[in-house]
């Protein structure tokens, strides 16, 4: 019997809670239905198997959710809990992630305009991460189509002080302090859109992620480029070998270390190539990419797959596309099967092994 | 002052889509701060963090537009007030 997947699937109008084993899936859902859902996140550590999601309502704000009851039941405290403080003069427009820290009770959660917010008593209390926010490049920072946000966190089980994080438009930024300070770290990321293509910083990075045991290899995602680190993501080199296009959104790695995304026609198209649904994925550190295509689309799929769309959990990869439709490869991408087709637009998907 | 809510919003005022104010209120802020404390849950859903009402609610004073009169400043010269979220979304 394997063991059951969880996955959490944040759309445009709602959470959905899929649970799969053996090849056979059920859905509970929509939670929150209406409000779009960019975010999501089960905590396993010490078995506590809390829940949290971030809906937000086009009307009434976005706010940071509960469940530990494995979404059964959310709370939605009458304070929120995450408040941009009156000082930054701006208010919350989204929760964009909501991520572990590397000890055993921090959280972490990016948002929109571009803020880390960290808890350290397993979300009871939150506050804005003041040294990111203070960091002089912030007032330079633009936003994208997305807005300015504060969309990926990359933390270290083996070293809490260390995070990375990206940001749309900026780039990547990370700390050895625990958060008091911030280093940016983009030497040779592309900003084709700016004058000097390669800035210190202003970058458009859709995702960074991390090889699960190289702990300095990185690969990255970008408006334009396809990058690999292997120097803990301080600098990069190009790996744009045999893809169809260099531009795209989502990025995993899976357990046995390679890495997918899902190409898209350039920035003024933003759908697929050709038509046709292919995740890319390299073994090799980037060096090669094969386009994975058994149980995909090959003929008028023209899809489009969001920066928190692609996930895995073990060697198992997932993805959904703004069309709702949501995808499963149960062998490290080597074959496809669709598991739901007709969800609305999916903002994120995050899977784990239960 | 009796205030009217959304329908969207009365799962943050014990299920009710009216609530009566008790007392006399010389603003449309101070009447929102007599709701705030009645249901305090209300508050982070219509202000948002900087105190502003958020772009896409609306607060009418009777039929006058609060964000098209003085904002929370608007002076109270009518009974009702009505809390709407704005025709607007994807």
């Amino acid at each position: 019997m394997p063991n059951e997947t969880l996955l959490l699937v944040g759309t445009a109008k709602g959470l959905f809670i899929l649970r799969g084993g053996g090849g056979k899936w059920s859905l509970e859902g929509p939670h929150f239905p209406g409000l779009a859902v960019y975010s999501a996140f089960l905590d396993q550590r010490k078995g506590r198997n809390e829940m949290w999601a971030a809906p937000a309502s086009w009307h009434f704000g976005a706010e940071l959710c509960k469940s530990t009851d494995m979404g059964k039941t959310w709370d939605q405290p009458e304070k929120r809990r995450i408040k941009m403080p009156a000082t930054t003069k701006k208010p919350l427009e989204n929760i964009w992630q909501i991520t572990a820290g590397g000890d055993n009770d921090s959280l972490y959660v990016g948002v929109a305009p571009a803020a880390l917010f960290e808890s350290h008593d397993r979300g009871e209390t939150w506050s804005l991460n003041k040294g990111l926010w203070k960091h002089p490049h912030r007032k330079q920072w633009q936003p994208g189509f997305g807005g300015l946000c504060l969309h990926t966190i990359v933390t270290d089980p083996k070293n809490p002080k260390d995070i990375k994080i990206a940001i749309s438009t900026g780039g990547v930024y990370q700390t050895a302090d625990g958060g008091e300070t911030w280093k940016v770290t983009n030497t040779g990321v592309s900003a084709y859109f700016m004058p000097n293509k390669y800035p210190e910083f202003g970058q458009c990075v859709h995702k960074i992620a991390r090889h699960p045991s190289k702990k300095k290899l990185f690969f990255l995602q970008n408006h334009h480029g396809v990058y690999r680190s292997r120097d803990g993501a301080i600098t990069w080199e190009e790996i744009e070998s045999g893809l169809p296009s260099n531009f795209g959104f989502g990025l995993t790695v899976s357990e046995a270390g390679s890495a997918f995304i899902v190409p898209l026609q350039r920035d003024a198209e933003r759908f697929t190539c050709e038509g046709k649904l292919r995740v890319y994925r390299t073994r090799d550190e980037g060096k090669s990419w094969q386009p994975l295509t058994k149980g995909l689309p090959q003929k008028n799929a023209y899809e489009v797959v969001l920066r928190d769309a692609v996930t895995s959990t073990g060697n198992n990869i997932f993805f959904g596309t703004k069309n709702g439709k949501l995808f499963a490869s149960h062998d490290d991408g080597d074959s496809w099967k669709m598991i739901e087709g007709s969800l609305p637009e999916i903002c994120c998907v995050k899977a784990y092994t239960l | 002052m009796k205030v009217y809510l959304s329908g969207h919003l009365k799962q943050f005022a014990g299920g009710e889509t009216e609530v009566s104010l008790p007392g006399s209120f010389t603003s449309v802020g101070e009447a929102l701060g007599g709701l705030w404390s009645l249901h305090p849950g209300l508050r982070d859903r219509v202000l948002d963090e900087q105190g502003k009402i958020r772009t896409h609610v609306n607060v009418f004073l009777g039929e006058k537009s609060v964000k098209q009169s003085e904002g929370l400043a608007t002076p109270v010269d009518a009974d009702e007030l009505h809390i709407f979220n704005a025709v607007s979304g994807g």
